[in-house]
Formats: structure tokens, sequence, C-alpha cells
């Protein structure tokens, strides 16, 4: 049966650590739910997996699995009690035993026979596309076979809860997406909640049915991906989930329905469209949040300066003469992609913009006009943006 | 054929456009500037010659010498030794009588010390590398401050202190089961055992070094308690728990410094001594002693052979670029007392009691009953001619031998380590891997006999109690270890470090200098310190091959403490140990001062 997770104030700081690796963390995961945790290198994600594993002790705060408490500070329930599986980043297969030997001891908790347990297994390889894998070591299978028998181990004990430390990381872009889909169509038939870390948005966005964003330790917002790709909370989720730039802006009005007009900082661009601040939902006040993604963010003004991340899916590149153009540059580089076409737009005294997504060809060096689609623009104070003083990007963006 | 396009399709070759004269082709790598006292030139002579001449030596200093020394074993007519051709009368001779005895001795023996390193070696290695065990960071190097130490030093400290008329009696302790339990096979044990222990530790730490944490987690979070997860991941372990016990027990039945020292004074005979005593007899029984070699080298090869086997074709790989760094268990306070204690309480037996067996028995006069420190011993190591002059003369030995072996150990690692591998390195390898299993009595034996043939005499070849056959045979038998200990570390250095180098402007000898020779500095620095501490204190092959009026250090100890001059022999034993430790603290510091900083941060470990 599926465990429902609750993480309240959990902080943790390694030993020898003066930073905290996670700050504070509160969340709920409903039963079934595919959670992702997303975010970069050092955010925190592997150890708030590792805290709910129970590898990890944590500071404060508590950690609920199945309506139980596994950790609070004080208490700490060792991860074989918590009735949990695990799909390890480098699989962890032990080298001595083999496929089924691997996926037939997770087996062991149930206190099954062995001969059992070994049936249960081979049949789980089975189902995982591994019925004559099974004599062989993990040293003699392929990096997507070694991938599946970890799913398997992670699957057959049928836990109420499965961590998956980006498990994908160290198979090749095709294989990925296959297991991708895989991991996807098993985990949710066995219907156990699953908590699955990624520093790749686009496998985020695709596995996931909630996901949470982690920067510095700090759970900066969780939602559907939905709600946090149209509504990043804060620059930083903006920039994580993919933006083809930013552009630095100033407030000179307010428009209808919540909007703000926006000129750009230099003035030398063309007039943008009216722009709702990040969070605000249409017909609310022009409020933006604040860094912590939290609802008290201050309200943007005629005036203020402010910095509008445009995700790729906000910027296109005027076709016809007819087309209304807000932003004109000058192609930087191009790339064929299959459907279409990717520019790389340079904007004089504003930077760059990328993976700005066209049907029809332009060459480098070509002017051309870009028009901008207010779904796709998102709006933050300039002072809760630090970082935002160029239009190039965080991460690649995802595409369109 | 593939067409090179150029801009505007003209093809390499074609004349300029412009009409103007054709630039001269340029010649093909290689022939240019490759003249015979080029760099290049050189290299490639020395690259050419340097098989041939490494074969050589082989031949000469380590296959011939111990392969005659067997076969006369067989066919002792071959060498004018008997009347047969050929036949087994030796090898049945050596399974009967005391040396049948000597031998199984020496097995039980050598098992059992094999396990006691692997029961001792593994939970130090083990705590040392996962808990907070206290005085953790002095393991390691307590560990290599043994196993610089020959075998029949602590014995000597050990005999020293619990025999008749030791330091234990004469404090006044009358305690006679001691000097039984010490003096007998029991010591034996436990000295050998004690000598396993570095051997263990060193294996099974570098195994947890690469067992990453994840292993035990994946057992954890799928059910298996702390004990479990121990028990799941011990056999992940199984090849260095295999080398642990195969190489203690290899080490332990050549060894010839307990066999020689407290084993001959208990009256207790392993077969390394019955091989030495076989020879050193009168009437010396060359064929005898070969008989018994046979069965060394088997009983040292066999296990070295089913640990081979037993790991092939399976991989206990573990590591990998993303190996999680295994967390140190916070041990209780409790736990803590008990894992120091434990561990102080294996030192003090392991180098403690015998180093305080040696120094008090050096600051003690040679008779009497009293209990009065005195420095006449040392005194007399500096006043009296003849007792400084071994540790002199072994200084020198242990430096030449060591230079060459390194030298000629790195070349031997880089012909076995070379892309190209041709049959001619394949037997080399085998050849020097067969060497390491060459107990060193053996290895002294067959030179003793080798190079006493009248052949030898005939060639001219006149080495036979020389001091230059000793260091020969120095070097000859740390050479196999050497190289193999070294090719590790040359194999995984990337041809395209030099390349690399070379591409960009660097010569031959600059680029292996700026690019190889940092990256091997620590291996090579470690492998001549092994060695010069090895030949330094070497017992086996001094005792059969020095030349007479020139004794080294190890014979010199021997021959004051079996003519009861024990005052000045363990005031000479703990001079030897200052100077050899002395020398690696100068070569250490030197390499720590001295070193860039790049040379320094390859290799080195970090350790919590």
């Amino acid at each position: 049966m599926a465990s429902p997770i609750s993480i309240a104030s959990l902080t943790k700081t390694y030993p020898g650590g003066s930073v905290p690796a996670l700050k504070a963390v509160s969340l709920d995961v409903a039963p079934g739910t595919f959670l992702v945790l997303l975010g970069p290198s050092g955010s925190g994600k592997t150890t708030l997996l590792r805290c709910l594993a129970g590898i990890e002790r944590i500071d404060s705060g508590s950690v609920g699995i199945g309506g139980r408490i596994a950790a609070d500070g004080r208490a700490h329930v060792p991860p074989e009690q918590r009735d949990l599986s695990m799909v390890f980043q480098d699989y962890a297969l032990w080298p001595h035993l083999t496929a089924l030997d691997n996926v037939a001891f997770a087996l062991r908790r149930r206190r099954l026979g062995r001969a059992e347990c070994r049936a249960r297994a081979a049949l789980m390889l089975e189902r995982v596309g591994l019925a004559d894998f099974a004599r062989r070591y993990p040293n003699e299978l392929s990096g997507g076979q070694q991938q599946r028998v970890a799913l398997a181990r992670a699957l057959i004990a049928d836990t109420g809860l499965i961590l998956c430390d980006e498990p994908l990381s160290n198979l090749d872009a095709d294989l990925r997406e296959r297991m991708r889909v895989e991991i996807s169509s098993l985990v949710r038939e066995a219907g156990a909640t699953t908590v699955y870390i990624t520093h790749d948005q686009a496998e985020a966005f695709a596995l996931a049915d909630h996901i949470g964003v982690l920067e510095e330790g700090v759970l900066v917002q969780a939602g559907t991906p939905e709600e946090v790709y149209n509504h990043p909370a804060t620059p930083f989720v903006a920039r994580f989930t993919g933006l083809a730039g930013e552009l630095r802006v100033r407030v000179t009005a307010h428009g209808g329905d919540g909007t703000l007009e926006v000129v750009a900082a230099d003035g030398a661009a063309g007039r943008l469209p009216a722009l709702r601040p990040a969070g605000a939902a249409p017909g609310s006040a022009a409020a933006a949040p604040g860094p912590d993604g939290a609802d008290e963010g201050r309200t943007l003004r005629p005036g203020d300066g402010a910095v509008l991340a445009i995700r790729p899916t906000g910027v296109f590149l005027a076709h016809a003469e007819a087309d209304e153009r807000h932003l004109s540059g000058r192609v930087a580089d191009v790339a064929f992609r299959g459907r279409g076409y990717e520019y790389a737009i340079d904007l004089p005294g504003l930077g760059r913009l990328t993976g700005v997504f066209a049907r029809h060809r332009a060459n480098r060096g070509d002017e051309v006009g870009l028009r901008l689609d207010p779904e796709g623009c998102h709006l933050f104070p300039a002072d809760i943006a630090p970082s935002a003083d160029t239009a190039s990007p965080t991460v690649p963006a995802l595409t369109a | 054929m593939i067409a090179r396009v150029t801009p505007g399709g003209a093809t390499p070759r074609d004349p300029p456009a412009h009409g103007g004269a054709a630039r001269p082709p340029i010649p093909p790598w290689g022939r240019r500037g490759a003249s015979r006292f080029s760099p290049v030139g050189l290299g490639r002579l020395a690259a050419r010659l340097g098989m041939p001449v490494f074969w050589l030596i082989l031949l000469a200093f380590i296959v011939l010498p111990c392969a005659c020394f067997l076969l006369l074993a067989i066919s002792p007519r071959l060498f004018d030794q008997g009347s047969q051709w050929f036949t087994l009368t030796y090898l049945r001779q050596s399974l009967t009588g005391s040396t049948a005895v000597a031998i199984v001795n020496s097995l039980w023996v050598s098992s059992a010390a094999a396990v006691i390193g692997l029961a001792v070696g593994f939970p130090v290695a083990w705590l040392a590398a996962r808990t907070t065990m206290p005085g953790r960071r002095w393991v390691s190097g307590g560990m290599w401050l043994a196993l610089l130490l020959p075998s029949w030093l602590p014995a000597l400290g050990w005999e020293r202190l619990v025999e008749q008329d030791g330091v234990m009696y004469r404090l006044g302790l009358n305690w006679p089961w001691a000097t039984h339990l010490i003096m007998g096979p029991f010591g034996v044990v436990l000295l050998l055992g004690l000598r396993c222990v570095p051997f263990s530790y060193l294996a099974i730490s570098a195994a947890l070094n690469g067992l990453g944490q994840e292993f035990e987690d994946a057992a954890r979070v799928h059910g298996a308690s702390r004990w479990q997860a121990l028990r799941l991941i011990v056999p992940i372990l199984a090849p260095a728990i295999m080398s642990a016990l195969a190489i203690g027990f290899a080490e332990s039945i050549s060894d010839f410094g307990v066999a020689a020292t407290l084993a001959y004074n208990s009256n207790f005979t392993l077969a390394t001594y019955a091989l030495y005593a076989a020879i050193g007899n009168f009437p010396p029984s060359f064929p005898l002693a070969a008989g018994m070699s046979w069965l060394l080298v088997a009983a040292v090869a066999v296990p070295l052979f089913l640990q081979a086997r037993a790991l092939r074709g399976r991989s206990y790989a573990i590591l990998s670029g993303r190996t999680r760094q295994a967390v140190r268990r916070r041990l209780t306070r409790f736990e803590a007392v008990a894992a120091g204690s434990g561990l102080a309480l294996f030192f003090l037996i392991m180098l403690g009691i015998p180093a305080f067996g040696a120094v008090s028995g050096s600051l003690l006069g040679d008779y009497g009953s009293s209990y009065t420190l005195t420095l006449v011993n040392y005194q007399a190591l500096f006043e009296q001619s003849g007792l400084i002059g071994p540790l002199e003369r072994s200084l020198l030995y242990g430096l030449i031998a060591a230079t060459v072996t390194v030298f000629l150990g790195f070349i031997a690692a880089r012909l076995l380590s070379s892309a190209r591998r041709t049959k001619s390195t394949g037997v080399m390898d085998y050849v020097l891997l067969a060497s390491v299993a060459l107990p060193g009595v053996v290895f002294g034996a067959g030179y003793i006999f080798a190079y006493n043939l009248p052949i030898m005499s005939t060639l001219h070849i006149d080495l036979y109690q020389t001091v230059q056959l000793l260091i020969i045979a120095y070097i000859a038998s740390s050479l196999p270890t050497n190289a193999r200990v070294l090719v590790g570390s040359v194999s995984q250095i990337q041809g395209s470090l030099r390349d690399a180098a070379r591409a960009h402007g660097a010569g031959a000898v600059s680029a292996w200098a700026r690019g190889v020779l940092p990256v091997l500095s620590r291996p090579i620095m470690m492998a001549w310190l092994y060695t010069f501490c090895g030949v330094f204190l070497e017992l086996p092959l001094s005792q059969l091959l020095y030349a007479p009026g020139s004794p080294p250090a190890s014979i010199a100890i021997e021959d004051n403490l079996s003519n009861y001059h024990f005052g000045v022999g363990m005031a000479q034993a703990v001079l030897a140990v200052f100077i050899a430790f002395s020398v690696v603290a100068i070569v250490l510091g030197g390499y720590r001062l001295l070193a860039p900083a790049g040379w320094r941060r390859i290799g080195g470990t970090v350790r919590g």
C-alpha cells in the first residue's frame, strides 16, 4: 500500500560542515504520488532522499512515512525498518550476487522461503525483460540491464515507498529515454509513492506528478509540473526549469487585469506587451513572490526595476511583416532541429536569447524581429533576481 | 579513397594558382632528424636493445641460478653431483625424516599465521577505515613501520626479553611459562601471524577504500540490519581476503628470519632453516636442498595460483566515478575505548614489546643479574673495530641495490605494461611472477650452487663469495616484487600524457620528465624505500652469500648474539633500525620539502 510522506521543518548539517545541507524543509506527499525533487548539484536533493531512506540522520524537524514518525531529531528508525526500497545512482548491485540473487535479496524482509523468493525474483526479472539474464553477474550486464535489475530489486518487495537517486544519470541519451518510460510505467503499476531526484528538468517534467525544486537546501517551490513551469515562484526556479533568457526591464504603468506596462531597461527595444508579475493570477494584484516562493512577495509599482524571465515558449521569431515585433536583434546562431529551427538572437544592449524557435530559416547575421507571448514571460522584481544581468539562460532551455 | 577537400576545390598537391614554384614536399615523419645520435635515434636504439638486455639480466641472475638449482634435485648428474640423469630420490628424501617434520611444521605454522594475520588485520582495517576509532590516523604508519622491519628483529627482541637470563628474568620477573610459551610453536605462530597483519591490513584497506557506502546502504534500505548488511558486503571483499591469506601464507612459509632465530633457538625447525642447514651442515647436500626447494616453491606458488584461479572470470569491480565515500560510524564511548585499547594492545605486542626487548637488551650488560642501565654497548660500537663497519656496509649495499632495482624494475614495468604485448613480454611476466614465489633462501642456495659451478671459472666469472654477487643477489631477489609493484602504477599512465607534452613542443626526455615522472614519483620513491629497507637488514641471502670478512649488518648482529654478546648485538640492531628509519625519514621529508607541489598531490590520499 502506498505510503504518504510528511516532512516538517527538516534541517540537516553534515558533521564538519558549516552550511546546512537542508534548511527547514517541509513537504507533504499524498500516497501514490510520483514526486520529483529537482535541483542543481549541492542543492540538498540527495540529502533529502537519504534522510527519507534513513541513511542520514536528521538534526531537527521530523520525517513521517506511512503515518508513522521515522525520524524526529531524537528518534531514528533505521533504514531496514522503514519498509521502503531504493534505486541507487550507481545501482549498487552487489557484484558477487547474480541478477536473480540481487533481486531476491530485497524479499528477505518478507520472511518468505528461499525458493519462493527466487521464484518471485525470476518473475520480476521477466517483468523487466531480463528473464534470460537471471544467472548473470552485474559485470556481465549492460548499463541498461543493470539499471533494470536495480529497478526490479526496488519493485519486488512491494514497499509503500520507492526512492530513486538519479537512476538515469549514467545512461546514454537514447537508453535514458527508454528507461524513463519503463520506470514511469512500472512504478505507477506498483502503485507506490515514489520520490525521484534529478537535476535534469526535462526528465523531471516528463516523470512527475509533483515537482519540488530545491535551492541551497531550501525547498523553493512545490507543485504540479504545469504550476512550476507556468508559474515559477522565484527567478531561480524559472532559470532552472528552462529560460531562453532574461531582460532587465522597468515598470512604466499599471495595465488592465493586474498586468503591468514595461519597457526594456535601456529603452532601446520596441514596445513590450503588458505582463502579469510572476505568481499573480489573472485579475489579482500585481504582486511578485518573495525569494522563498512565499506569497508575501512585494508589489511591483511604476518606476520599479524588474527582470523579465522569458521561456523558450514565450518568444518567437516574427515571420511576416505583419507580425507584431516586441524586440529586434541579429541571428547569432541557428540550429536545425528537424521540425524547425532554434535560434540564438543577440539583442543589442540587452544580451542574448537562446532556444528561440521558428519554423522558417533565417541566416546568421540576419536582422530579425521577435514577438513575446505574455504566457511564457515571468516578471520578477529586480532585487530578488540578482544574477539576471544578462539574457543568457542558467540551464539549457526546454525546447518549445 | 577519401578525397580531401580544400577551399576552392584544390588538392594539397596542386601547384599554387598564381603560378609560383611549388613548395618542396614535406618529408614523411620519422625519417627527418632521426639520426643515429639524436634523442629519437637513441630512444629507438634503447627500445631495440632494451628487451634483449633485460632478458639477459633475467636469465643470468634470476632464471638460470634458480633453474639450475631446482633441476639439480631431479638430475644431479647434469651438474656432476651424482650418478643419475633423472631421479626423484631427493624429492622423496625431503619428504621423510626431519625435513618432512620441518615442512609439515612450516605448512601448519604458515596457515595459522595467515589466518591470524587476517583475523587481526581485517577488523583493524575495518575500524580504521569505517569508524571513528581513536588513533586510526596512526594505523597506516604503524603498519608500514612493521612492514619495513625484517622479521628477525622482532623475533630477537622477543627472544631477548623472555629467554633464560633475558631482560624479563633480570627485571625479577621469574616467569618460565612465558619463556616456554614464546620460545616454542606458539611464539613462532604469534610472530609470523603478527608479521602477516600488515599485509592483510593493506590488502583489506585498499579494498575498503574502494568499497563505497552504497552497497551497505542498498542492503539497509532493502531490509538488512547492520549486521546482515556487513555479512552481505564482506564477500565483495573476497579478492582482498584471498590475497591477504595467500600473501600471508607465502610470506610465512618463505620466511627465514623467524626460522633462523626464535624457531631455531626453540628447537622448532621450519623448512627454510632445514634447507639452509642442508647446505650449511657438513657434508652439504645440494640435491637434498634442491628437493626441499621444490616443495617450498610449490607451497608458495600453489596458494597464489589458486587465488588467481578462484578470481578468474569473476568481477568484483566496485570502483566507479561516482562511488560515494563511506561514512565513518561514530563509535560509542565504550566502543571507542575498546577499539582504541585493542589497537594499542596490538601495536604493543607487535612493535612495543620487541622494541622494549631490543632496547633494554642493548642497555644491559651482557652478564650478571643486576638491572643496571648502561651505554657501554653503544660506546663499544663506536670504539671497537669491526662493529660499526657492517652497518656502514649494509647502508651502502642498500643504497646501491635499491637504486639499481628500482631502475630495472621501472624498465620491466614499462615492458610489461606496453600496449604492444608480445610473447616475450608475456613470458617475462610469468618469469617475474614465478620469481616472486621464490623464497630468499632458495634464491641464495641457487646462487651458491650456480656461481660455484666449474663452468663459471672456465668462463672467468668468479663471483662466488664476492660482495658483487651479494649485491646482485639482493637486486635480483628484489626485482620481481619491485617490477610487479611498479607495473600497477606504470600501466595507469596514459600514453596521452607523454604525447600531449610532445605535441606541445617538449622533447622525448623532457616529455617523459614533465609528463610522466611526476605521476610516478611517489610509487618510485615508495618502491625505493621498500627495497632499501628490505636489503639493509636482509638475512637469508646475506647468510648464504656474504663475502668472508665483510659481513653485512644482519650477519654481524646474528654473530654477536650467537656468541653471547647480547648487549652489543642488540645495540647494533637498535642502531640499524635507527639508520633505516632515518633514511626513510630523510627521503620522505626530502620529497615533501623538495618535490613540486603538483607531484605531491598526485597519488596522495586524503583520509578522514
